[in-house]
């Protein structure tokens, strides 16, 4: 978990290798041979936990089709070795491989829908694979099951199960690693922003639908896995292991151990393997027992065994806080980040709206609106109620696509782009109702703004090796924080800030992003007059700084204030642009705030009848 | 080459089960609409309702007896599950996994039913009497082909519980705060709603529908405890298929997806019935929002 993120890198390597000798030592020291498959079966089932607590802890999306996937991996390495020869090395990847391609296509169905579907289609899927396993008897025997299935054990009948299960250990305490790695790094908060806040994922440049499909894959890969151990263990398998239990029990297992947290899987799959073990005479309830268990287990310990132990440890160790205002408040100034310098901007303007028309469903929100954002200026879009401004923010960022008209960021067309790929590009914004991610602190809330410096290889040997491998992000989050005059703040979460805090932080992550342009839909609003004036002075310094910023705000004080032109919007239309005095004293602006005409009009029809 | 008396015998029977779908998914829809959520285990109270209604009917219960009882039971199990299953998770949304919670409660309601029906009526297959005639294989003559008289009627039962459902949803005051739910609860409940109460209400209503489905789906299938997935599954599907936002797309899809599966289970009886359910994952992909649904964007 993120209280994680900074320890020592030694004790927790130590942690590894202590790991990786136990599991070395286990089968030589303790020579029962039902201990050992029980060994073994913990840590290939352990490995889809994983997968399956990566997916619905982190990503938020629900599978009820791992069985599937696991069904998949099994018979793929079960049958390409023993029909085709194929040896283990070959198949068991190959298996592999297969439930990620299927893992794959169904990602597809999270590609374009969400949640329930996802849940829907993955049970239908599931249910698919259990079927045809069961049918296609030319192919899988069915319940009769495949024969002449090579255990892995190397050739060995005395040793297999002992290098059966250093395998199965080491690719475990790889997976633990990885998950480790995801758990501490700009994975989880990425993963963790676009399963509880899609719109500020996409515009702090996460591409949604190519997560959500990846870390769905990943899970498919991992459930795979599972499966290639699981045939070549027993050397036998039939369609009766394939069943929604099956996914039953692995999702048991992910609750079981804490939901969202590393080492949920591993205590989780240990958990529901010793329920297995104990209810195992019972057989004629156990699928009582299990539902029992999953009422149990999500009404009455959602946190799971995880959140019991830190709870226990918790209560051992009062004086000890659990997250504090530590983030690297004693970081090496040598350490912290030097702003990246902004390429010398190009000829024209920053940004140029160009014929942009909206409209929801025959409602027209924006009609052939036109306008020329300068390079280094702060451009104020103001307008009533309803004027459309939102809505011209939200087709500038990507949120909405424009019916028709261009948008040209730095002269280069983005009117097709996805949110992503504009933030990539240099566009940031705020929102004018908050977007923050509820689960994240406030530091970690700014830092997913800041771009990655380094691949995911670079990034995971730095994690690996070097203490504190994200100060950079860290200090530079920090930083920005302290900058605001709110960096005592950044271990606490968004809803236990004040709401002017959490502006405040929303604004640091979109300066984080170091745009280009910066689009702030009402920054002020609902600030008080000391934290408006000092949001006046950080847009006031961005812009010095070259950033340009478009902005719509009701204040007219502050935007008067401060833009360096204005343009006004009234029902979709732009009916006038020009310095904060032209607009001040034109006409039409002042009929469309104080509705002169429309009363003029009313008193002469008034007249009229 | 199907014959035409083939053809109609194929056609009813996917009507038939079409119809079967259509009230199952629409306790789906109905309870999606209103909560976002929905029963894992909407199959395993068909089971359930099936395996009662046999029974029952087996006791000697007169059938409309008999139905009454189900319905009753199914109605009681639809707010126990709101109750205990659903509605407590909520105080616990902030925690880890609290948004698919109900997806794994609902599915752990259906395990204990599964486990239940499998002590009580044991693992085999069961054949329920029929409801309407003397025997399963009664036969009337239509356009001088033969159809068999339970599924007819049961035809009929089924659009006759969805047009009462209509009626219900968008006749009564009930359907109306149904709605005012579905599309804002805490607007809602300041215009007087009974949030709470119309949230266990369409629970209630979902468990009745499966139950409907049970007693009438007993004569035309064989009743056996894992029957339930099946149901779930193919009510998934079907409302899907339909687009979740769309009540008359639910009942559209449904006749589509039992008619499918019915010629598709002639043409190849192997594998017959899971071609309906691939072609409905693939539209899933080609178009999310289902055949008649509206495309929903999320806009904050």
């Amino acid at each position: 978990m993120s209280a994680d993120d900074n320890r020592p890198i030694w004790p927790r390597n130590l942690g590894y290798i202590t790991a990786a000798l136990a599991i070395a030592a286990f089968p030589l020291l303790i020579a029962n041979a039902f201990y050992i498959h029980v060994a073994q079966t913990l840590f290939y089932t352990a490995v889809a936990v994983i997968g399956l607590n990566l997916l619905l802890g982190l990503s938020g999306q629900m599978s009820l089709g791992q069985a599937g996937f696991y069904a998949i991996g099994a018979y793929g390495s079960a049958l390409l070795s023993s029909q085709l020869g194929w040896p283990l090395a070959l198949a068991m990847p190959a298996g592999v491989v297969l439930a990620g391609l299927a893992g794959l296509v169904v990602g597809l169905i999270a590609l374009r829908t969400r949640g329930l579907y996802l849940a829907m289609a993955t049970l239908a899927f599931g249910f698919i694979v259990e079927i045809t396993a069961q049918r296609w008897i030319d192919l899988t025997g069915g319940t009769m099951g495949v024969f002449g299935i090579p255990a892995l054990d190397f050739g060995s009948r005395s040793m297999g199960k002992t290098y059966f299960l250093w395998v199965a250990g080491g690719v475990y305490l790889a997976a633990q690693i990885l998950s480790d790695y995801v758990f501490a790094s700009r994975y989880r908060r990425n993963l963790l922003a676009l399963k509880e806040n899609e719109s500020s994922a996409r515009t702090a440049g996460i591409n949604v639908p190519l997560w959500r499909t990846v870390v769905f894959a990943v899970s498919a890969v991992a459930a795979g896995v599972a499966g290639a151990f699981f045939t070549h263990q027993s050397a036998y398998i039939n369609s009766d292991a394939f069943t929604l239990n099956l996914t039953l029990t692995m999702l048991i297992a992910t609750v079981i151990g804490g939901l969202g947290a590393s080492y949920g899987p591993i205590i989780g799959t240990l958990i529901t393997l010793l329920i297995a073990e104990l209810i195992a005479s019972l057989y004629d309830v156990s699928f009582l027992i299990y539902g029992v268990i999953l009422l149990a287990v999500l009404l009455l310990f959602p946190q799971g065994a995880i959140g019991l132990l830190q709870k226990a440890a918790g209560l051992l160790r009062p004086a000890a806080r659990q997250r504090g205002p530590r983030p690297d408040a004693d970081a090496p100034a040598a350490a912290l980040a030097p702003r990246v310098e902004r390429k010398p901007g190009g000829e024209g303007p920053a940004l140029v709206i160009d014929n942009v028309s909206k409209s929801y469903s025959g409602v027209t929100a924006l009609a052939n609106v036109t306008a020329r954002i300068e390079r280094g200026t702060v451009h104020a879009l103001i307008g009533p109620n309803g004027a459309g401004k939102s809505t011209l923010i939200n087709v500038v960022s990507g949120l909405y696509a424009a019916d028709s008209g261009h948008i040209m960021l730095d002269g280069r067309d983005i009117t097709r782009l996805p949110s992503y790929a504009r933030t990539r590009l240099g566009l940031a914004r705020t929102f004018q109702s908050l977007q923050l991610v509820p689960s994240l602190t406030a530091l970690e809330n700014v830092m997913i703004g800041i771009r990655r410096r380094r691949g995911a290889a670079a990034d995971f040997v730095a994690w690996a090796t070097t203490a504190r491998f994200d100060s950079m992000e860290r200090s530079r989050a920090f930083q920005l924080l302290d900058q605001f005059g709110i960096s005592h703040v950044a271990g606490a979460r968004p809803e236990d800030l004040p709401y002017g805090h959490r502006k405040l932080v929303e604004l640091a992550r979109a300066i984080a992003e170091e745009p280009a342009v910066m689009l702030l839909d009402e920054p002020i609003a609902g600030l008080n007059d000391e934290e408006a004036r000092q949001i006046s002075c950080v847009i006031r310094r961005i812009r010095d700084e070259g950033t340009t910023i478009l902005l719509v705000e009701h204040n007219m004080d502050f935007v008067m204030n401060l833009s360096d032109r204005v343009t006004v919007l009234d029902y979709g239309e732009c009916i006038a642009e020009g310095t904060p005095a032209q607009v001040r004293t034109n006409r039409r602006v002042i009929t469309a705030y104080l509705g002169v005409g429309l009363e003029a009009e009313r008193e002469a029809a008034a007249v009229a009848t | 080459m199907i014959s035409a008396a083939n053809f109609i015998q194929l056609l009813l029977s996917g009507l038939a089960m079409g119809a079967i779908y259509a009230l199952t998914a629409k306790g789906l829809f109905i309870s999606h609409l209103a909560t976002s959520r929905m029963n894992f285990g909407q199959g395993e109270f068909l089971m359930i309702a099936a395996y009662l209604s046999m029974a029952l009917i087996l006791a000697g219960v007169p059938v409309l007896a008999a139905a009454v009882v189900v319905i009753a039971a199914l109605g009681m199990l639809g707010w126990m599950l709101e109750r205990f299953a659903i509605r407590p998770l909520d105080r616990l949304r902030s925690l880890a996994g609290g948004q698919y919670s109900w997806v794994l409660t609902t599915l752990g309601v259906a395990l204990i039913i599964q486990n239940v029906a499998t002590l009580v009526w044991g693992k085999s297959s069961q054949y329920s009497p029929p409801l309407f005639s003397e025997s399963r294989s009664n036969v009337v003559h239509l356009f001088g082909v033969g159809v068999f008289v339970e599924e007819l009627l049961v035809i009929l039962t089924a659009l006759l519980v969805v047009a009462l459902f209509y009626w219900l949803l968008f006749r009564t005051r009930q359907g109306r705060a149904i709605y005012a739910v579905a599309y804002n609860p805490e607007t809602a409940a300041l215009l007087g709603v009974d949030v709470r109460r119309t949230v266990t209400l369409v629970f209630v209503l979902a468990a009745v529908l499966a139950g409907i489905s049970g007693i009438l789906v007993g004569p035309i299938v064989t009743v056996q405890p894992h029957m339930g997935l099946v149901f779930t599954v193919k009510a998934f599907a079907v409302a899907s298929l339909g687009g979740f936002a769309n009540p008359l797309g639910v009942l559209a899809g449904a006749l589509i997806f039992g008619i499918t599966e019915s010629f598709s289970n002639y043409l190849n009886s192997k594998f017959g019935d899971l071609f309906p359910l691939l072609i409905v994952l693939a539209l899933l992909i080609i178009k999310p929002s289902g055949l008649f649904g509206e495309a929903k964007t999320d806009v904050r």
